[in-house]
């Protein structure tokens, strides 16, 4: 790894519009929109209130969006010839992913934090302070998913559409995995096997322990964990066989 | 094998890919021994494996059976020592990067960040340090490229197509900065479309077509392998030669005459034994203004890869 060409790659990432619009800004004011604008951010919820549920909950989707786009790019980047670029250099590829996954934590972690102090700002509240640094920190390490998602989907595309397809899919699994809108009944039961669902959860444990928002259920920590570890073991294997699959080609 | 180690060595390299519904040989066996600062341009008509070959030379690409040296050394190690670099063809930069900050990136990766400037001085791109890389022509880009090549001060640099996308100013002032920054007692060996590019910077040229090596030798060796030389000579002072003039029907029937072209007052004719048909010429026809020339590079270029490889094989 090499910092030079980390932090040219970091700058890079941050004057990028898109970046700043989806991973930067969107999740925070879609916490301020619906965490703050509805009246109800200040009743409780769990061993918090709401707005801290709503804002754990944007940053997850932030977290996401981050991972995803960070690695979707840098895949698409190295099969368009950048890789061959590096190739002539004496940075080994494991030197290339440490720097990429530098990269990408950095990235991941502006994006909680940018919620997180919007939320600090604006009254979002829990019960013991220790429950600010453990959330941060499982929306950061479980956003590891989401580095595998946006490399399964840029190996399956090969060209810059994969980054449009990887953020349109991220919005509906937001949709379909309880992260914006708390699901009840039937939605629910199939909230809970896709991908977002257990790492959202996760996030959300600290404050929520597995309650839910709109439904009397409560989720088993295993449960949740279960859901992120099989979706990290669906999205890695489509990554590799995605990867052969390429390879096959030559 | 003379004493000294050549800079880069294939050794009947072979690479094989698989297409839909069968194979495709791109290269077919090539061998090739380059000395130490000898510059090579690398001739071929699309799809003629000089690209499969560069990346195999460079360790991007595994070959399917043959060897690949660079120094005695595998390409792999030789990349990781600086000891070559190349310009490459496709892709290979970030858009968004400036110019400055992508020769600082690779230039962190190979440790020389204290050749920037000099190198971005020497291709001429310090004027365009803040510029992205989106925003450059395709001719900036390539001198881009070209910068990045040179960074690891390179013992041996492949360039694969280094002027395309250039103007004829842009080629130009592209090889004055070779001759003047980049040669420098390097091995250069460069792939190109633009024959005089190849006649006029390199000391020898490799033909290829369709995988083959199919001529190898000085840049006058190459074009002699193509047949014939042709002399024009003025017979009558305006007008258009009579198709039915007798001294047409003369020239055509001399030894090793195989085309005989009438252009206005003058004929241009085509022959193995130029001595003769110049003789002849002069001596009989009553002809002046005589020009032999040898056949030029495209000549040779064209003749010989539009024949089967087999039968132009060697040099």
């Amino acid at each position: 790894m090499n910092a030079t060409f980390v932090r040219i790659d970091l700058t890079r990432q941050l004057r990028d519009v898109m970046n700043l619009m989806f991973v930067l800004i969107l999740p925070a004011l879609m916490y301020v929109i619906f965490g703050l604008s509805f009246g109800y951010g200040g009743e409780s919820a769990g061993h918090g209130n709401v707005k801290f549920y709503i804002m754990a909950s944007m940053a997850a989707y932030g977290a996401s969006v981050a991972a995803t786009a960070v690695t979707g790019v840098a895949a698409v980047e190295l099969m368009q010839g950048w890789g061959r670029q590096i190739a002539l250099t004496p940075l080994r590829p494991a030197g290339f992913v440490a720097g990429k996954a530098v990269v990408a934590l950095a990235i991941t972690a502006l994006a909680i934090a940018v919620v997180f102090v919007v939320g600090a700002f604006t009254g979002a509240r829990v019960d013991s302070a220790w429950m600010w640094p453990v959330t941060f920190l499982i929306a950061l390490v479980g956003s590891v998913l989401f580095s595998l998602f946006g490399y399964a989907i840029a190996m399956l595309f090969k060209s810059d559409s994969a980054m449009g397809v990887a953020s349109g899919a991220l919005v509906i699994l937001a949709f379909l995995g309880n992260v914006f809108i708390p699901l009840s009944g039937t939605l629910l039961q199939v909230a809970r096997f896709t991908p977002m669902y257990g790492y959202v959860g996760l996030v959300r444990w600290p404050i929520l322990e597995g309650a839910q928002a709109q439904s009397p259920e409560v989720d088993p920590l295993w449960g949740l964990i279960a859901n992120l570890v099989a979706w990290l073991l669906i999205f890695g294997i489509v990554a590799v066989l995605a990867v052969r699959r390429g390879q096959a080609r030559r | 094998m003379d004493t000294t180690t050549a800079a880069l060595e294939l050794q009947d390299l072979h690479k094989t890919f698989s297409v839909d519904g069968g194979r495709l040989n791109a290269v077919d066996g090539i061998s090739l021994s380059v000395a130490p600062g000898e510059i090579v341009a690398l001739l071929g008509p699309n799809g003629a494996g000089k690209t499969t070959a560069i990346d195999m030379a460079l360790g991007l690409t595994d070959p399917t059976s043959g060897t690949v040296s660079i120094f005695g050394g595998k390409p792999q190690e030789a990349v990781r020592a600086g000891r070559v670099s190349a310009l490459l063809q496709t892709g290979g930069l970030l858009r968004d990067l400036s110019v400055q900050e992508t020769v600082l990136a690779i230039a962190s990766l190979h440790g020389a960040q204290d050749r920037v400037q000099q190198v971005m001085e020497a291709t001429d791109i310090t004027r365009l340090a803040h510029r992205k890389v989106v925003k450059c022509s395709g001719g900036e880009q390539q001198r881009l490229k070209f910068a990045l090549a040179l960074l690891p001060d390179p013992d041996v640099l492949i360039l694969d197509e280094p002027t395309a996308g250039m103007d004829v100013n842009a080629r130009r002032a592209f090889w004055a900065t070779m001759r003047r920054d980049a040669t420098a007692g390097r091995t250069v060996i460069f792939a190109t479309h633009y024959l005089e590019e190849a006649e006029s910077f390199a000391q020898r040229i490799v033909l290829m077509n369709a995988g083959k090596i199919i001529a190898d030798g000085t840049t006058a060796n190459v074009r002699a392998l193509a047949s014939g030389r042709t002399v024009a000579a003025t017979l009558q002072e305006h007008g258009t030669i009579d198709a039915a003039d007798p001294r047409l029907a003369e020239l055509k029937a001399l030894d090793g005459v195989t085309a005989v072209v009438v252009n206005g007052p003058r004929i241009t004719v085509t022959a193995s034994d130029s001595d003769a048909v110049a003789l002849h010429l002069l001596t009989r026809t009553g002809g002046t203004n005589l020009e032999i020339s040898a056949p030029s590079l495209e000549t040779a270029f064209v003749q010989m890869t539009n024949e089967p490889a087999a039968e132009t094989a060697g040099a």
